[in-house]
């Protein structure tokens, strides 16, 4: 802002400078300029002569402040109308209603809406939250008893798994005795059979060696 | 014998450096009548600031808001706040006049202050903020009246007359005259303002072209800001005025 200001104000300044080199003339009156036209006489005489007649030059004053820019900056500043009321109000105040009518359909009521819906829709959550406690509540303790139950049924199945594991291996125990009391007979009875069958033959030998011996003392007579 | 016309040349000068195009208009000529075209334009562009952003921003909203609707959300809330403050009860219905009538100050204010308007030559007068023409202001605090006016013969009939008599009948001619006063003061407040501002800048600019003027810039913004935000409350306050009992 400040450039496009710093640069509006030089422009003006330029402007009037250029204008007061251009036509310095123009700042003197018509009368005076056709006056020293007429005047050839050197710079001093013209001097004295105007000292010489006041009226003259009181004229010469006044013509030069009535003839002279004084029209143009009074213009001027009779233009600078700061109150002049026209048609730039009503046609403002038309554009405004226009305005709030766009902005009241586009802005106002469109967004003010979705701001109120959603809040109504934050606090209705907000309410549900609050509500849900004691739902919370009742699910934790549905939770705990089915924990407890769950709990109870498994040691439950755990003890009898035990009981049927333990009479399965006592039977099987049991079994495994049996079979080698069975096996531990069966070996005996077997090796008291061979004891027999051992004595016995040692019986028919011990019959044999007795006769051999007896033919080997006894000269066979 | 050249002193004189010099003199006026130098005075003519020094209005012409000042830079300073009081009251000059650029004259359109519409059936007979004329009208400012510099404010006409610069409203315009204003208007179009408006819609523009607000039609980007809130096209559609999010429930989690953007940037963009995010602040609009917080200016409406801004406006249904000063509303409710100054109006109360019913505030609803004059929250788009109430807001269009900040926005649209406040965007012209600030449009004076920050929109590089001197770029563009126009043949006569300059490009400004709107409001800093009394035709603007005078627009937009008749409305005000009118609004007010409104909103207590709607709420309460032809009783709202009975404020004229309100606490004595001695008070009526003073009474009276506040409704004059009223966009009286609310216009020329506001033009005042805004037009004392952009010429106290620019002087200065022209008397010391460089930093002084800033901290007067900045002064300027705070100013258009406050002088939207007081036109906003005020028309509000007399909304609510006249529409709550009297006492």
């Amino acid at each position: 802002m400040a450039i496009t200001v710093m640069a509006s104000s030089s422009a003006t300044t330029t402007h009037f400078l250029r204008r007061c080199s251009q036509n310095p003339s123009r700042a003197i009156p018509k009368s005076i300029r056709a006056q020293i036209a007429r005047d050839e006489k050197p710079l001093l005489i013209r001097r004295l002569t105007t000292l010489l007649k006041p009226s003259a030059a009181a004229a010469a004053v006044a013509a030069a402040i009535a003839a002279t820019p004084m029209p143009a900056l009074a213009e001027q500043i009779e233009k600078a109308a700061l109150f002049d009321f026209n048609l730039t109000l009503p046609a403002i105040a038309l554009e405004f209603l226009l305005l709030m009518v766009a902005l009241d359909k586009i802005y106002f009521t469109p967004l003010g809406k979705f701001m109120y819906d959603r809040d109504a829709a934050i606090r209705a959550q907000l309410g549900d939250v609050k509500d849900t406690s004691g739902e919370v509540k009742q699910l934790e303790e549905q939770a705990a008893a089915v924990m407890k139950a769950a709990r109870a049924e498994i040691s439950a199945a755990l003890n009898k798994m035990k009981k049927e594991t333990t009479a399965e291996l006592e039977q099987k125990l049991a079994e495994g005795k049996k079979k080698v009391e069975e096996e531990l007979a069966e070996a005996l009875a077997a090796l008291e059979n061979e004891r027999e069958e051992a004595l016995k033959a040692l019986d028919s030998q011990i019959k044999l060696l007795s006769d051999e011996i007896v033919s080997k003392v006894l000269p066979s007579a | 014998m050249n002193v004189i016309p010099c003199s006026i040349q130098t005075l003519k000068g020094l209005y012409d450096i000042s830079g300073v195009e009081v009251g000059q208009h650029l004259y359109w000529q519409i059936g007979g009548l004329q009208i400012h075209a510099q404010v006409l334009i610069t409203s315009w562009v204003v208007i179009a600031i408006l819609l523009g952003s607000v039609i980007i921003a809130v096209r559609n909203p999010q429930t989690i808001p953007t940037d963009g609707q995010n602040f609009f959300e917080y200016v409406l809330e801004f406006i249904q706040d000063l509303s409710k403050t100054q109006i109360g009860e019913g505030y609803g219905p004059w929250v788009p006049f109430i807001g269009t009538m900040f926005l649209f100050i406040f965007v012209s204010n600030w449009s004076g202050a920050l929109l590089p308007w001197k770029i563009i030559k126009l043949p006569h007068g300059e490009l400004a903020a709107p409001t800093n023409d009394i035709n603007t202001t005078v627009a937009l605090a008749l409305p005000t009246s009118v609004a007010y006016f409104y909103a207590g013969l709607s709420k309460k009939g032809l009783g709202y007359f009975g404020k004229y008599i309100q606490p004595t009948p001695i008070l009526l001619p003073i009474n009276i005259l506040e409704d004059f006063t009223k966009p009286l003061s609310l216009s020329f407040r506001l033009f005042g303002n805004i037009l004392a501002d952009e010429l106290v800048v620019v002087v200065l600019v022209s008397l010391v072209p460089s930093v002084v003027p800033i901290p007067v810039m900045f002064l300027g913004l705070f100013t258009s800001g406050i002088q939207a935000l007081i036109f906003a409350t005020l028309a509000a306050a007399y909304i609510g005025e006249s529409m709550e009992g009297h006492h």
